[in-house]
């Protein structure tokens, strides 16, 4: 694997999506009247240093199987929107109640818990209409589109992020695992899986894709828990409700390395059943590497 | 033989709606289950099976048989604009927001599972009804599905209940507050899911775009009649009678109706509304016409 990604340039690849994705991600929110439900909405998805890594997945599936782009932008899109409203709600005060998020005041911080709520029980409906309403018919089949919105919806739903939020509050030291699949593996899993049925993937390859996603979401977390405790801002920074959270807090770095190593054999396991798809396979290869060793640094770079 | 048939089509509706409510009753208990986690199912089922009056079902079920359509092929629908209506409501209650305690009679849900939970129990809500319409809706050409799903997302957000009750948050206490804006907050905040649960129910029972688009205007003026009889009955009814608390609009100094109209022009109001609505459905067959009269009548002369 490692001389495959090492031939495909992931950073530039991902950046020229990020702009793409952020110019029609601008364009999905103007601001109308009421203004200040917009203006929140758009504060949380327009963030600046966004990395967009679910819109960025579901295009690279898509292209995987020679979808055209376009098929997979609007729920590249609508997937950046819905989990701006995840995060949006995860952060309230009644929940994980962090005052920040990305280095920037959280939603309800700027603008009320009131408008938080709202800015959020909006986003997941526009995701919905505008897959519906921006994408090209003539590129994707309305019973794709369907499986595609119920795959979103129950990704972030009651047995997806929505039960992995729920026993990060409210359950014991040892939900860490589900907790760690639901609230970081869900949207990879579900972007992923996207991605793959507007290209028209058998179900074979969607279930391929989804242990692949599923496995670099829960990779990127583990793997971010472990670079926050060695450079020490650990949990004497977390916020209340965060403790039982990380894998770092639960089982120590050693074993998190340790799960962080058998996420990346797995992830790419699953890849070399694509192989027959040859280099379209090479950005999904690369985003195993980018969660595991973070070789760059993706984002507003100025 | 002929007057046995007149007899016939004089419509039964209090017959209609019990044996509507029940079915709707049924495949709503039908679809949330309880999964796993239990706590967040079971703060979905105590709201959405809190017997409401299942109007919005009502009125899906009703546009689609009006259509020509079958039940059948708007249930997941009806059920899902119930699970919206429930979603909103578990929301808006809520500390933040209208901070209430109590609802159709029982404890709200942030009383009974906490904040946290009523905020994940409405976000499931409101994801699963998308995905109950989008995998569960029979007999139905994918095309039709995938319109309805894209009203039913309109209605929600900020061209429906959110814009609604942003302004409506933004009022409160504010004495300047107009007839335009009053407007506004009812058509997005009530007046949008009655439109969306009537176009629903229009465009999964086969309607023509022409159907479609008398429903919708039949729907907008009873969705506006709701609220001005909301409003009516807040200031003329007790909080028993109401299953909520009642006044409360005065109290919290909301602007209503009958504030605004004084209660006679807001009850005159209520009347044209009413005759503006059913002048919508004066093409369609009378008898098949009959429960989207009887539904106007009675958000008309509701007493609760």
């Amino acid at each position: 694997g490692l001389t495959m990604t090492t031939q495909f340039d992931l950073k530039s690849y991902w950046a020229t999506l990020i702009k793409e994705i952020n110019q029609k991600l601008d364009e999905a929110i103007p601001v109308k009247y009421p203004q200040q439900i917009y203006e929140a909405m758009r504060y949380s998805v327009l963030a600046k240093g966004a990395k967009r890594s679910p819109p960025v997945m579901c295009v690279a599936a898509c292209e995987l199987f020679g979808g055209n782009r376009l098929a997979a932008f609007p729920t590249a899109c609508a997937l950046e929107m819905v989990h701006a409203a995840s995060l949006i709600h995860d952060d309230l005060p009644c929940m994980d109640d962090d005052p920040s998020r990305r280095g920037q005041p959280s939603n309800h911080t700027v603008y009320g818990v009131d408008m938080a709520i709202l800015a959020g029980d909006a986003l997941f409906p526009l995701g919905f209409r505008h897959i519906v309403s921006h994408t090209p018919t003539e590129l994707v089949p309305e019973t794709q589109l369907l499986r595609v919105i119920a795959e979103i919806a129950r990704a972030v739903g009651s047995t997806g992020m929505a039960a992995g939020q729920f026993l990060d509050l409210e359950g014991g030291p040892n939900a860490v695992d589900f907790v760690q699949e639901k609230k970081f593996g869900e949207m990879a899993e579900c972007s992923a899986v996207c991605g793959g049925l507007l290209a028209g993937a058998s179900d074979d390859e969607i279930d391929g894709l989804r242990r692949y996603g599923r496995a670099v979401g829960v990779l990127y977390q583990v793997v971010d828990d472990i670079l926050k405790a060695k450079k020490g801002t650990g949990d004497e920074n977390e916020s209340k409700g965060k403790k039982g959270k990380s894998y770092v807090a639960v089982y120590g770095v050693e074993k998190a390395i340790e799960v962080a190593e058998d996420l990346r054999a797995k992830a790419k396991k699953e890849l070399d059943g694509f192989k027959k798809y040859g280099d379209n396979v090479f950005p999904l290869y690369s985003f195993v590497d980018y969660a595991a060793d973070r070789g760059f640094s993706i984002g507003e770079q100025v | 033989a002929s007057e046995e048939k007149m007899h016939q089509e004089i419509f039964n509706f209090k017959g209609y709606m019990i044996e509507k409510a029940n079915t709707v009753n049924k495949a709503l208990d039908d679809a949330v289950t309880l999964k796993n986690p239990p706590m967040i199912h079971e703060a979905m089922r105590y709201s959405l099976l809190a017997g409401g009056k299942r109007v919005r079902p009502m009125l899906c079920i009703a546009a689609c048989e009006l259509v020509g359509g079958d039940i059948s092929n708007a249930m997941p629908a009806a059920c899902a604009v119930e699970m919206i209506h429930t979603m909103s409501l578990i929301h808006d209650d809520l500390p933040c927001m209208d901070n209430d305690d109590l609802r159709r009679g029982k404890p709200t849900n942030h009383k009974v599972f906490g904040e946290d939970v009523a905020v994940l129990a409405g976000d499931s809500l409101l994801a699963f009804a998308f995905e109950y319409v989008a995998t569960s809706t029979t007999g139905v050409a994918p095309a039709r599905i995938l319109a309805a799903v894209g009203e039913l997302a309109k209605s929600i957000g900020t061209e429906g209940l959110v814009a609604g009750q942003v302004v409506d948050l933004s009022s409160t206490g504010k004495t300047n507050v107009g007839l335009d804006q009053l407007e506004f907050i009812h058509i997005h905040k009530t007046a949008a899911l009655l439109e969306a649960s009537v176009v629903l129910g229009a465009i999964l029972g086969g309607g023509s775009e022409e159907e479609i688009e008398k429903l919708r205007r039949f729907a907008r003026c009873i969705g506006l009649l709701f609220q001005v009889v909301d409003d009516i009955l807040d200031v003329t009814k007790s909080s028993e009678e109401l299953g909520k608390t009642a006044g409360k609009d005065l109290v919290t100094d909301k602007v209503t109706y009958p504030k605004l109209l004084g209660l006679d022009k807001a009850r005159e109001f209520a009347e044209k509304l009413n005759s503006d609505a059913k002048a919508q459905l004066s093409e369609f067959d009378p008898n098949k016409a009959a429960p989207l009269i009887a539904l106007a009548d009675y958000i008309a002369y509701r007493e609760n």
